[in-house]
């Protein structure tokens, strides 16, 4: 326990130590204050930002796109790759289509999206969504492959049918990975979301962002990657502590 | 005369007397070196009540066969009979599979992987929450109803595995070498456990295993097997007294069959 505080006093040490770089490389001139504010001066921007009723309704326009599209693709992306995986003859033939289009960039697709749903919600979700099911999916089939066969044959010994495989056998021994795989999807989710915000949308602190950038707000512009990392951040963890809580079982 | 030879030629198969019946059983597998015979014209019936044990050299066809007993596994030729009907698929009131190891449901607790034959079956929680305390009670694991197979050992694991075959209650327990992975000790313990709940309760049980003296030790009758093809090469009665103890193991007699059993596997490699 006393090694884990002190590697978080370590850590904690480390970014105080690159902040007060940071700040002592705009003080000195080394660094242009146009383009790299200091962090004190971003600090007090956040609070502000944080403050602000317009930015926090962007921040909360984000977070449910991005929330409702993993409450979508979550579950989607998952009976996809169950399917996928487990069913011999679907498996063949569609899992190729999932493998070649992963290995696109989803990015350019986008133009796609807008003229196919408008510039709203529902694109931003839609987005999200199409960013975040290949990787899901890819990681729903590997999760299949580590069911052990003997669990398999034990339910299907006990007279279990088909759905009850898939919910009391499949799903929760896929879970461990599943889990995973949905961190990875998150991020790509919310990648999605903020990144078609920044590209044309009405609302959103991806839309913020873009627009800060674009009028050269500097400091609003790096609260406002601050405020996006620290989300992005939590949402990770939050996955992270859930996926410890799962794995429990495993070893 | 030739009347009675008629009737006969139409009598039902001789599977009546039997609870399970394996008539002409074979297993081929394709594969890039052609067919495989793992199970060979296999046929062999169990009694009502009885303990079968089943032994024969590593990839004989042993599990394979346990498979097509328990409905999991197709058979090429031939078919099985329980209770007088061609095995189609598995029927878990008629026959319950005991596997060697990590069959159970590692997110389950002890209790809920008892409970879980039943739970398919749509007991209601209550009654089979009390039926897996009962169970595993009757294998010495009362107090660990809450423990995941994690946090149990691997002898613990398998008395787990143990009560959730008894309490699936089929007619017929088929095992797959169950205590393989166990330490001498502990494998020699949960024998007489088993034997002591098998008392009890019954069962006609079908017992793979590789080790000979567990055979002769658990079994009324011990069918020896070859490998590839997988054929019997000879069933033989194990005629020692219940209850058995320790002590038989130290007699002439179990030494005798022992050895028996022994010469015949050796013999067919
Ligand atoms: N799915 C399979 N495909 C090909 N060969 C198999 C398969 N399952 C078992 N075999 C082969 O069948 C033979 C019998 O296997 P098995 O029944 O597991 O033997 P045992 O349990 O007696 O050790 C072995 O030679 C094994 O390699
Ligand atoms: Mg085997």
């Amino acid at each position: 326990m006393l090694s884990s505080s002190y590697r978080v006093l370590v850590q904690a040490g480390i970014v105080l130590i690159l902040l007060g770089l940071w700040e002592a490389a705009v003080f000195s001139g080394l660094a242009d204050t146009r383009t790299l504010p200091p962090p004190s001066e971003i600090a007090i921007h956040i609070v502000a930002l944080l403050g602000d009723q317009d930015v926090l309704y962007n921040l909360w326009i984000t977070s449910a796109q991005v929330g409702l599209a993993f409450l979508i693709v979550a579950p989607v992306g998952v009976a996809i790759g169950l399917l996928l995986g487990e069913h011999e003859y679907i498996g063949r033939a569609f899992r190729p289509f999932f493998y070649f289009l992963a290995g696109v960039p989803k990015s350019v697709f986008l133009p796609v999206f807008i003229l196919t749903f408008g510039i709203g919600f529902t694109q931003k979700v839609a987005f999200g969504i199409f960013q975040a099911i290949f990787v899901l999916v890819i990681s729903a089939i590997a999760a299949v492959g580590s069911v052990s066969p003997t669990l398999i044959k034990v339910a299907r010994s006990y007279g279990a049918n088909r759905w009850q495989l898939y919910s009391q056998i499949f799903l929760p021994a896929m879970m461990p990975v599943v889990i995973e795989g949905m961190r990875l999807g998150m991020i790509f989710n919310i990648t999605g979301v903020v990144f078609a915000e920044m590209y044309v949308a009405r609302a959103g602190i991806g839309h913020m962002i873009a627009t800060w950038g674009m009028s050269f707000q500097m400091p609003q512009l790096f609260a406002g990657i601050f405020l996006t990392a620290f989300l992005s951040i939590a949402v990770n963890e939050v996955l992270r502590w859930y996926e410890r809580r799962v794995d429990k079982w495993r070893k | 005369m030739a009347e009675v030879t008629d009737s006969m030629a139409h009598a039902p198969i001789s599977s009546e007397k039997f609870d399970l019946s394996v008539e002409q059983v074979s297993l081929h597998f394709e594969t890039p070196n052609g067919v495989l015979k793992a199970v060979d014209e296999v046929s062999f019936g169990v009694e009502t009540g009885r303990f079968v044990g089943l032994v024969g050299p590593s990839g004989c066809g042993k599990s394979s066969l346990l498979l097509m007993m328990a409905g999991l596994q197709k058979a090429t030729f031939g078919d099985i009979i329980v209770e007088g009907e061609p095995l189609t698929g598995p029927r878990p009131q008629d026959v319950g599979v005991i596997f060697q190891e990590s069959s159970l449901l590692p997110w389950k607790t002890a209790s809920e992987n008892v409970e879980f034959p039943l739970a398919l079956r749509g007991v209601d929680k209550a009654e089979r929450k009390q039926l897996a305390t009962d169970m595993l009670k009757l294998v010495g694991l009362s107090g660990f109803e809450d423990r995941h197979p994690f946090e149990l050992s691997g002898g613990m694991k398998q008395r787990v595995s143990i009560a959730r075959g008894f309490c699936q209650d089929p007619r017929i327990l088929l095992m797959d070498e169950p205590f393989a992975a166990l330490d001498e000790q502990t494998r020699m313990t949960l024998g007489d456990e088993l034997l002591r709940i098998w008392e009890g309760h019954r069962k006609t049980v079908v017992f793979v295993t590789h080790s000979l003296t567990e055979a002769v030790y658990l079994c009324d009758d011990v069918i020896v097997m070859s490998a590839q093809p997988g054929r019997i090469l000879e069933r033989i009665e194990i005629d020692l007294p219940r209850p058995r103890t320790y002590e038989t193991m130290a007699t002439a007699d179990f030494g005798r069959l022992r050895d028996r059993i022994w010469r015949l596997i050796r013999g067919s490699e």
